[in-house]
């Protein structure tokens, strides 16, 4: 366990370093498989199953908001059913448009959810998405997720019947409307989806907030066996199309396996540990649980200074990865001779830095034989006096 | 000299100011009243725009209906029936607006005062 933690924190000092090229490079990813999706499933305009456009797209997607990834795979979709049909254009413009105004407009951060869902409902593996959801989002998240669902169940009624439309005279504008409306009302598969996936995230949220031990691993188990349940009881009732409960129950055990990395990631507890304390003030008395996150020791970076009051180069950072606590906290055997002998070594260490900077040796005395006019300005003992300055705070109060 | 708990704060500030905290300042600017007012009026335009283009959709769906029978239908009735509908649509949308909105600005509210609060702090912390 000690060494998956060391990898968790590992990865987290990588993506805090690196979050400048991995969060473009994500969205760019994103745009291009949600692009490709929408291509090979509708292609109806063959010039747009293009790979320089839709790289180019992609790429403008990794430096725009988030946002800008669910508009540009709308504007693709509408390009891609205008070349099918103009009626059927109209209509998904309609459902795109009711989707943003009355819900992307008050929660602009689930697009991608709402993007998420209708790309993996393609890849006929959704029943992931309301445990991710419910994990790592609100309540609010169901809407999001019926979204996708919408969504898609749209799209797939349209390429199921793009072989009628396409075949029909240009005068029968009404009849394309109504064979694609009537097939989107009549889609129970879509109703039911929506409502197991709300109530499937409103209970994993719902579990996983609740203040008992292991609660996102309850929250977790308990999600994927209510998908399923809910999942075979509509099935039993209305025979849902390409239902295949081996595909559910793959799909739900890649959910658990998601679920429990994002526990590891967000919500690792120890509860060996947990404290209990009750205490009061004058109008509360509280109860309180304190349980510890699980952590390793992280090598921490500090930066050894040769002469206080003189630039210091890249070249004097060094990693200290030393352990700091007693020798007798520390595990393993706790040897008084050692642990004198490594006091004296550092002692010593610290001791001839001192003698050396009281000297005057050290990167400082380079500046009396003139400034190098690259090198960085000079911060003296204290601080200079801009720095210290606290009149552009005093305007803020 | 570099001070480690003001380097955290002001760390912490910048990711809240980078982040949601450039939203909350927004709302901050308002007060309660005029920020639930403004959201409310926009999603009545968002509502009434949506019911258009669903009755849009609807009206050409049954055009021929409407074409076959449009001296028999009581065009009275039948816009009454309509406003009757969309006042219901739209009505109950404001009122999810309206909780919505209300319980963003508290949310934005609670979380200003603490950016103040670290605000403050950091000042205090300036002058030692």
């Amino acid at each position: 366990m000690t060494k998956l933690l060391e990898i968790r924190e590992q990865i987290k000092f990588f993506y805090s370093k690196a979050e400048w090229i991995i969060t473009p490079v994500a969205k760019l990813l994103a745009a291009f498989i949600s692009l490709n999706v929408i291509n090979s499933r509708m292609g109806y305009m063959p010039r747009l199953d293009n790979f320089g456009i839709v790289m180019i797209v992609a790429l403008m997607c990794a430096f725009l908001p988030t946002g800008a990834i669910l508009l540009f795979c709308s504007v693709f979709c509408l390009l891609h059913l205008y070349s099918l049909s103009l009626e059927v254009a109209v209509l998904g413009m309609v459902v795109f448009l009711l989707i943003y105004l009355l819900y992307l407009r008050f929660a602009p951060g689930e697009s991608l959810v709402v993007m998420g869902t209708t790309i993996l409902c393609a890849w006929k593996i959704p029943y992931l998405v309301p445990i991710v959801m419910g994990l790592v989002g609100g309540p609010a998240s169901a809407i999001s997720v019926g979204c996708g669902v919408l969504a898609y169940a749209f799209l797939d009624v349209v390429t199921d019947n793009a072989a009628n439309i396409s075949t029909m005279a240009d005068e029968e504008t009404i009849v394309r409307l109504k064979l694609v409306v009537d097939a989107l009302l009549a889609n129970k598969q879509m109703l039911i989806l929506i409502l197991v996936f709300a109530i499937t995230t409103i209970v994993v949220y719902v579990i996983r907030r609740l203040p008992v031990d292991h609660a996102w691993t309850i929250a977790i188990i308990a999600g994927v066996i209510f998908n399923m349940v809910l999942l075979l009881v509509a099935d039993l009732f209305y025979e849902l199309v390409e239902f295949s409960f081996v595909r559910v129950f793959l799909v739900s055990l890649l959910a658990l396996v998601i679920g429990m990395v994002l526990e590891f990631f967000r919500f690792q507890l120890d509860y060996g540990h947990t404290e209990r304390v009750q205490f009061e003030d004058d109008e509360y008395y509280y109860y309180v649980k304190a349980v510890p996150k699980m952590m390793v020791p992280q090598s921490s970076r500090t930066i050894k200074r040769i002469n206080r009051t003189s630039y210091v180069p890249e070249a004097e950072e060094e990693e200290d990865v030393r352990d700091y606590r007693p020798r007798s906290r520390r595990g393993g055997e706790y040897d008084e001779a050692e642990e004198y002998e490594e006091f004296h070594e550092e002692f010593s260490r610290r001791r001839s830095q001192e003698i050396d900077r009281e000297l005057g040796f050290g990167f400082d005395t380079m500046s009396s034989f003139g400034e190098d006019p690259d090198r960085p300005p000079v911060r003296r003992r204290g601080g200079s006096a801009e720095a210290d300055d606290p009149g552009d705070f005093e305007e803020l109060f | 000299m570099l001070n480690e708990e003001r380097v955290a704060l002001m760390t912490r500030m910048a990711s809240y100011e980078a982040g949601e905290g450039k939203r909350n300042m927004q709302i901050g600017r308002f007060f309660r009243s005029d920020y639930v007012s403004i959201q409310v009026l926009k999603a009545f335009i968002s509502a009434t725009i949506s019911f258009c283009m669903v009755f849009a959709i609807y009206v050409y769906y049954n055009l021929e209906t409407f074409m076959e029978n449009l001296y028999q239908i009581d065009l009275v009735a039948f816009a009454k029936d309509v406003l009757t509908k969309y006042a219901w649509f739209a009505g109950s949308y404001l009122v999810i607006a309206y909780l919505v909105c209300t319980f963003k600005y508290a949310r934005a509210r609670k979380n200003l005062h603490l950016y103040f609060n670290n605000l403050k702090k950091l000042g205090q912390m300036y002058r030692k």
